[in-house]
């Protein structure tokens, strides 16, 4: 009984430490510095050209308008509405180290971004969000083997455990 | 009565940091570590202290070391996490509930190992050694102090200025330049360069660079990392950092935020004990802001290189859009009231 208790509490206790870095731990800015929690939004385009800088990399995407889900992103009606995206990942370095770089990701790959639009919805010169999920067409993760903590859930997975 | 409690602790404290020594001593008497063109134990190369050992430890972890065993359990907990962060998603889903969205991108971006800490042969549970709860001995005016800086990041958005140092590429983020160093999500990777009369330590997070000079005295003035000196005990490279600039007085090492005045002194001990890694050991002294010294040991493991550039200010986009976005709502906050 003791072992299975303890087993319990450490199955119990991992996973609590994982949530925990997970929902607290944030990188070179606060997430909610710079991003609007209540403006989602999904983008399908294709990558035009890759910033690979730090303190965050920036993916520039031109989106299709038609399937791209832009929620509450207001479009600037006395500037023409800029269809560039630039999504912000973290740092490249991370991804050297895995062996990839910026000519990983060729312009024209399609991807999906879903992500949280910038507080800063004027667009200029391009509209700019978080690349919280970026996968090719297909879902694949546009890049895997990472020694990371994991993006938040939010339940699209359905492999992902329940809370 | 207070003046003989302070010495008592103190006897103590000399007590165990040679209790400390003694077993450090003995445990690694076998390695020497190789020797610099002056002499020196070598420290040179490119280390990492990346780990999923936490600073503090965990409420419901009972013990400063668990079970190889209850550590695979751990860990095997991480990496299913890190496969299910790596699965494929619908393309169809839709675009993200509003719902925990704290961290802002994929989990490839993040590289804060899979392994934790490993000391003396013991897995640990948190990075602190020292008090044996494994918890920061706050003040209350230091948890006053860091609740009015986690305030001011949410509301300080007037100019770069009222913005943390870490945003504006000042140091890095966390407290990764230290001292104390402590690992963060990534670029958790750090050079040592040594020549006669100094130690360089180059850490990848913005490039911050601390020269050690050694066998000199402090200078008065204060500065970002603090003024390091430092002595080699034996095998052991000591160093002592007093005088931070007080902007850099409250920090993080991943979750765990904690507040320093800028009379705080740090002892760091660099002991090569293997030939990939370093024992890292350090002590924060700072009466104005918590109620005892606390240290902490971090396991310095030999990485590949190169060190990676992190031209910071560069790139800092986000200082501009954190800044901008501020303003449209202002903005936008101004026009609902008329």
């Amino acid at each position: 009984m003791r072992t299975i208790n303890l087993a319990l509490r450490w199955f119990f206790a991992s996973t609590v430490v994982l949530l925990h870095i997970h929902s607290k731990a944030h990188a070179h800015h606060a997430f909610a510095a710079e991003f609007d929690a209540n403006s989602p939004v999904k983008l399908v385009g294709q990558v035009i050209k890759v910033e690979w800088i730090n303190p965050h990399a920036w993916i520039h995407i031109e989106i299709n308008d038609n399937k791209s889900d832009i929620g509450k992103s207001r479009k600037n009606n006395e500037l023409e509405a800029s269809q560039v995206w630039m999504i912000e990942g973290g740092t490249p370095n991370t991804l050297i180290r895995a062996g990839i770089n910026k000519n990983t990701i060729q312009p024209g790959t399609e991807v999906i971004v879903r992500g949280f639009q910038a507080k800063d919805k004027r667009c200029r010169p391009a509209c700019k969000a978080n690349g919280r999920d970026i996968t090719l067409m297909n879902g694949e993760k546009l890049f895997m083997g990472s020694s990371g903590t994991g993006a938040p859930r939010d339940g699209s997975d359905p492999r992902e455990p329940k809370r | 009565m207070t003046r003989d409690i302070q010495g008592y602790r103190l006897s103590i404290e000399a007590i165990a940091i040679a209790v400390l020594l003694l077993n450090l001593s003995s445990a690694h008497a076998e390695y020497q570590a190789p020797k610099t063109l002056f002499g020196h134990p070598n420290l040179q190369g490119i280390w990492s202290n990346s780990t999923i050992t936490p600073l503090e430890r965990p409420y419901y972890a009972t013990s400063a070391t668990i079970s190889k065993h209850q550590a695979e359990s751990w860990q095997q907990r991480g990496n299913a996490y890190i496969a299910i962060s790596e699965a494929p998603i619908d393309p169809n889903a839709p675009a993200p509930t509003t719902a925990d969205p704290e961290i802002g991108y994929e989990s490839f971006w993040v590289d804060r190992g899979t392994d934790l800490a490993i000391v003396d042969g013991k897995i640990r549970t948190s990075l602190i050694s020292y008090p044996s709860d494994g918890k920061i001995p706050y003040k209350t005016t230091t948890e006053t102090k860091l609740s009015i800086f986690l305030s001011k990041i949410q509301s300080g958005f007037d100019h770069p200025e009222q913005r943390p140092p870490g945003e504006r590429c000042l140091v890095g983020y966390g407290s990764s330049g230290g001292p104390p160093m402590l690992p963060v999500l990534y670029n958790n990777h750090i050079q040592i360069v040594q020549n006669k009369d100094h130690v360089l330590i180059h850490v990848e997070m913005n490039h911050d660079a601390r020269i050690i000079r050694l066998n000199a005295e402090h200078s008065p003035l204060p500065t970002w990392l603090g003024d390091s000196i430092g002595e080699w005990q034996g095998q052991t490279l000591v160093v002592t950092t007093k005088h931070f600039n007080a902007g850099q007085d409250c920090r993080a090492s991943l979750s765990h935020w904690f507040c320093m005045s800028e009379n705080a002194t740090i002892t760091e001990r660099f002991t090569r004990i293997a030939k990939n890694e370093i024992l890292y050991q350090f002590e924060v002294d700072d009466e104005e802001s918590f109620t005892d010294v606390w240290r902490g040991e971090i396991p310095l493991r030999a990485a590949a290189g190169p060190i990676y550039e992190y031209a910071c200010h560069e790139g800092n986009y986000g200082m501009e859009n954190i800044l901008s976005g501020a303003r449209q709502q202002e903005g936008e906050n101004n026009h609902a009231h008329y």
